[in-house]
């Protein structure tokens, strides 16, 4: 009896010291795991800090030099070594306006078809084929743009613009001078076509998350199918539109290749977006390897921050517009 | 009144035989909707076997059955949500009035205003808790905007709602609560003046206090609407329904008044079910 009640006991006290263990390690493994996530996090804190320090450092001189006026000015003469940056500014908020003009109805409307009309069997190739609008890498665009897309336009919307507005008052400037093919417009639709499959992909998925009994009680009290879009889907879907809408900004703003090749790199801010222009990114990637002296790399290093707070107002207006939505709501 | 051999204690009678009986009968209120033959399938599968029931006019129909019956189902035929959905199909005869709301040149718009749906989940739409209600009402009717006033009040006080948000109107529909929200879905219902009310299940969500209410509004509604009710819960069904059917495995087991199908049903599935051996 004794030795049962003894091996019985040891049993007993080998399982709870094997239990220990195994509870020590997991609590090692926790540990561990922990930490390893906090230092991801903080890394991330620590790259961005750095190129925000990197950039305000390297832009000192130029800032110094022409002070608030570098936001105003117009000039860039590398001769000279006088610099502005209101053309690239002009250029980059443009393009990216007139690109969003375009392509958030267009990514709109393909997301609605996809999510509430499209027929089953054509659901699958249409969202495919968006995707791989997305995965074209922005050279080819770039080389695509230049090529194909300028000369297209020089022959056929361009001139029709020009003969179209010619007469009418403000806006004959918005389309005058000389068909180029390149110039503004062109970045624009360019950059109208990459964002497409941004805005449509967010706003489809925004779509799908809307409750079907949500769409089926709408239904039920006799909407038709526009209806239930217009006064249910959307407002349902709005906060995550417009999230997907500032991200989609957010890409127009910085992107850089196919913009360069279509938009013509001229330091002007016109009136007519048929003329060539220039934007942030554009002007940093043309110029770089070929800017000799300091102030030259200081003022593009300056442009590059000035596009980083840009993009930072644009999150930050997105940060706000969603927040009042949402209080709107709730 | 052949017919009426058919249905005796006990004895398993053919769904269609009950249905008849009741059109039959001089003393019955007339068959608003008159469902015939009705099949329905979910892609391959079959859901509905050959349903005959009638909803009778301005009296409370409740379907009750274990989970996967079929009674949600045959909800969704009656004002055609099922359309919204490829794959979904239904065969034989839904009358409304007499003529068949299955036939593909039915207008599916003015059939919703007809038939009126509410949820097992509270569905305001994302706009103001007015709007709500304005919104049905102007899809169908031009009216002035104190004819609109006047109907969103009205139908916030029949859904016994109106105390409760008079001070709010433009307030989201969404800051409501579950209970609250579930009348303001009734309220939007009643706004279009349907013929038809369906509730799939309008109580599941909510708790006992709004669950009374809305049994409350069920009884004042059936003076003008006729109504059907599916319900997992007996007590509810028994207080609120005029007639029963009880469904099964996608059949029609039995249809009777309420009374008698809760005191002395003819079939032994119902009597298991009411008594909670099974479900």
């Amino acid at each position: 009896m004794v030795d049962m009640a003894l091996s019985a006991n040891a049993e007993a006290s080998a399982a709870a010291m094997s239990r220990t263990k195994v509870l020590g390690r997991l609590r090692a493994r926790d540990l561990v795991f922990r930490h390893l996530t906090r230092a991801a996090a903080i890394l991330v804190l620590i790259i961005l800090s750095g190129v925000i320090i990197a950039l305000i450092e390297g832009s000192l001189p130029a800032l110094q030099a022409f002070g608030f006026d570098f936001l105003l000015e117009e000039r860039w003469n590398p001769v000279t070594e006088k610099f502005g940056a209101l053309a690239p500014i002009y250029g980059t908020l443009v393009t990216s306006f007139i690109a969003m003009l375009i392509a958030v109805p267009l990514g709109l409307l393909i997301a609605l078809f996809l999510t509430e009309l499209c027929p089953m069997w054509l659901r699958r190739p249409i969202g495919i084929a968006i995707e791989l609008l997305a995965g074209i890498p922005s050279i080819i665009y770039g080389i695509w743009g230049l090529f194909v897309f300028a000369p297209f336009l020089q022959r056929t919307l361009q001139p029709v613009l020009i003969d179209w507005f010619e007469n009418v008052p403000i806006l004959s400037s918005l389309f005058e001078g000389p068909p180029y093919g390149i110039g503004i417009l062109t970045a624009s639709l360019i950059l109208a076509i990459m964002v497409l499959p941004f805005v449509t992909s967010i706003s489809r998925d925004v779509f799908e998350a809307v409750p079907p009994v949500l769409k089926e009680a709408a239904y039920g009290v006799g909407c038709t199918t526009w209806e239930v879009l217009r006064h249910v889907v959307l407002p349902y879907a709005r906060v995550g539109v417009v999230g997907g809408v500032m991200l989609s900004l957010g890409r127009a703003l910085g992107e850089t290749m196919a913009v360069t090749f279509v938009i013509g790199n001229a330091h002007k801010v016109s009136a007519s977006i048929l003329a060539p222009g220039t934007t942030i990114s554009a002007t940093i990637a043309n110029e770089f390897t070929e800017a000799v002296g300091d102030l030259y790399t200081s003022s593009l290093i300056a442009l590059g921050l000035i596009l980083f707070v840009i993009t930072f107002i644009v999150l930050a207006a997105a940060r706000l517009l969603l927040l009042r939505l949402e209080k709107r709501v709730g | 009144m052949n017919s009426l051999a058919g249905i005796s204690h006990g004895v398993q009678s053919p769904a269609p035989t009950i249905a008849d009986r009741s059109i039959d009968d001089a003393g019955k209120p007339a068959a608003k909707i008159l469902i015939r033959n009705l099949n329905f399938y979910y892609g391959d599968n079959k859901a509905l076997k050959s349903i005959n029931v009638p909803l009778y006019e301005r009296k409370v129909t409740a379907f009750i059955g274990p989970s996967g019956c079929g009674k949600s189902t045959l909800l969704r035929i009656l004002n055609r949500i099922y359309s919204l959905y490829p794959h979904q199909r239904a065969e034989g005869d839904v009358l409304l009035d007499g003529a068949n709301i299955l036939d593909p040149g039915q207008d599916l718009n003015l059939l919703r205003a007809r038939i009126g749906m509410v949820f097992q989940k509270p569905t305001p739409f994302p706009m103001s808790i007015y709007e709500n209600i304005a919104f049905g009402v102007r899809l169908f009717e031009k009216l002035s905007r104190a004819e609109i006033d006047e109907r969103v009040q009205s139908a916030l006080r029949r859904a016994a709602i109106w105390d409760e948000v008079k001070d709010k109107l433009q307030a989201n529909g969404l800051s409501l609560s579950g209970g609250q929200q579930q009348r303001l879905c009734i309220a939007r219902t009643v706004a279009l003046r349907p013929e038809v009310i369906l509730l799939d299940e309008p109580c599941s969500a909510l708790d006992p206090i709004s669950t009374a209410k809305i049994e409350e509004l069920i009884d004042e509604l059936k003076d003008d609407y006729t109504i059907a009710i599916v319900t997992h819960n007996m007590q509810q069904a028994a207080r609120v329904s005029d007639y029963t059917a009880f469904m099964y495995l996608g059949e029609l087991v039995e249809f009777d008044t309420t009374s008698k199908m809760f005191t002395s049903p003819g079939d032994r599935r119902t009597q298991d079910y009411i008594t909670g051996r099974f479900g």
